[in-house]
């Protein structure tokens, strides 16, 4: 609806947009219950908006004294585009590669998915008015820029495309790294980037490989959400996991996606990741996994995207096949890493592996050393246990 | 069977809420006003003009007219409901779900008496 609005009104009129929904919105509240739902909802929502928006024109244009040329523009109807080319188009300007990645996140929640200010900040535990400045700020760039609200042209959209896509991975993975806890929106923000790829993959002009397999992907990693948790809140591992309650129709759809996302030429990370992902998700268990097509996976990866996370996945699955020193010792290859430095999977990883490996005492002081080191407080329960597993009968 | 007056008060709907939010409320309302319908037990339900109503007194034996929306009030009277009921008990139970109820707004209920039947 703002979307739509707003595309009418030009992106420098967001605000403007906003506030027309939000008025149509309390006109709906305070006449449906009384007169009974219209007959087309979003039809009338969208007549309303549009009749307050042309009235808050008219009086902004009245006070600056320059209504001249401006009731012609406003007597046009909106254009009538393709069902969700608006929400497509305003999903690209919130994307737009000129604005800050955070800007991105905020103006996308915001104005695509309707999220309100407030519940952006506790998504990503910040403060609600450091969220409405980013937006402030978002919103003077876009008039400032002239960005519009638009469907790139074929030869600037690959890379616009590639930028929105990092935003739907960035905002998923914030929903899915959070781990439950009191605050439910965490686990909308997986949703809204569900929704927002499938918008992208039914879009004929987005309608492309590598937008079906970052939609993989997610759809494959969201089945496990509701097992990684016990009923404590605490975090489970994948061979802990009851593979009873993955979800089967998000791992039925991941596998449809991942499906289409083969039609391309190019292997792109996404790819990759969620073929790891299906690896997982149609194994019936931890054992039946084929580990050493994991490992050859992460191999791929590690072609297309080098990192030392990457390195550390692979290493663990490594131990999977090979036992647990071969696993150390890939590790040992990444333990100096910078990077890693401040990762406490680093250090849990070797204290599995070395507790596997018959050492609890040396696995016990890795996993110290990853208590030290910054994780929520499910995960350092987490920690705490299996530094318990690892000197038993020592009361901590 | 007699005749209840439904006032709907309200303190207005705080702008933050995002338009996601606004939905959900307004299909809490209108399931509500559905169920009613259905009970046959609404007789007519109305929607007030926002911001708008007159209030007449007489000052000195004449008619003195004050405009609203009364600022000394800060609920506004957002519209009413005419319901069908046997007792006092019997609106309340069907008002107990009414989603106002969440809000900070208030529900009034007065029973039209049926001055006809009077002897």
């Amino acid at each position: 609806m703002v979307s739509r609005l707003a595309r009418w009104l030009g992106a420098a009129r967001l605000d403007l947009a906003e506030e027309a929904v939000q008025d149509a919105l309390l006109r709906a509240l305070a006449t449906w219950p009384f007169r009974g739902v219209p007959a087309e909802p979003r039809g009338w929502l969208f007549q309303v908006a549009r009749n307050r928006a042309v009235d808050l024109l008219r009086r902004e244009a009245s006070l600056r004294g320059k209504l001249d040329g401006f009731d012609g523009w406003l007597e046009e109807s909106p254009p009538a585009p393709a069902l969700g080319d608006d929400e497509l188009a305003m999903i690209f300007m919130c994307c737009h590669p000129s604005l800050p990645p955070a800007a991105r996140v905020a103006l996308t929640l915001k104005t695509v998915g309707g999220f309100s200010v407030e519940e952006i900040a506790a998504a990503f535990l910040a403060e609600s008015e450091a969220i409405a400045q980013r937006l402030v700020r978002a919103k003077r760039q876009i008039r400032e820029q002239a960005i519009a609200i638009e469907i790139p042209a074929e030869e600037e959209l690959g890379g616009r495309l590639d930028s929105v896509l990092d935003v739907l991975y960035l905002l998923f993975n914030e929903g899915y790294s959070a781990h439950g806890g009191p605050n439910l929106t965490r686990a909308e923000l997986c949703g809204e980037a569900i929704r927002l790829a499938e918008i992208l993959a039914g879009n004929p002009a987005t309608d492309r490989p590598v937008v079906h397999a970052l939609l993989a992907l997610m759809l494959l990693q969201a089945s496990r959400l509701p097992a990684r948790v016990d009923e404590a809140g605490d975090v489970l591992l994948l061979a802990e996991q009851d593979r009873g309650v993955w979800d089967q129709e998000l791992i039925g759809r991941g596998l449809h996606h991942l499906d289409r996302a083969a039609s391309g030429r190019t292997i792109t990370a996404y790819h990759v990741e969620a073929a790891i992902a299906a690896a997982h998700a149609v194994a019936v268990d931890d054992a039946a996994t084929d580990w050493g097509y994991v490992v050859r996976l992460y191999d791929d990866l590690l072609a297309i995207k080098p990192s030392p996370v990457v390195e550390l996945n692979r290493a663990i699955a490594l131990a999977m096949t090979e036992g647990p020193a071969a696993g150390i010792a890939a590790i040992d290859r990444i333990e100096q890493d910078p990077a890693l430095a401040r990762y406490y999977l680093l250090p849990a990883a070797l204290g599995r592996l070395w507790l596997e490996a018959g050492d609890p005492e040396r696995a016990a002081r890795y996993f110290e050393e990853a208590l030290t080191r910054p994780c929520s407080a499910p995960e350092r329960r987490f920690l705490e246990r299996q530094l318990t597993k690892c000197r038993p009968g020592i009361p901590r | 069977m007699a005749k209840y007056l439904v006032v709907v008060r309200g303190t207005g709907i705080p702008s933050t809420l995002s338009p996601q939010e606004m939905q959900k409320i307004i299909q809490k309302y209108v399931s509500w006003a559905e169920e009613l319908r259905k009970s046959g037990r609404a007789v007519q339900g109305e929607k007030l003009r926002a911001g708008e109503g007159r209030v007449l007194r007489s000052q000195g034996g004449k008619m003195a007219v004050t405009d609203g929306p009364y600022a000394e009030t800060k609920e506004i009277v957002g519209g009413f409901w005419l319901i069908e009921a046997g007792s006092y008990d019997e609106v309340l139970t069907l008002l107990a779900n009414h989603p106002h109820l969440d809000s900070p707004g208030s529900l009034e209920v007065r029973e039209v008496e049926d001055t006809s039947r009077r002897g």
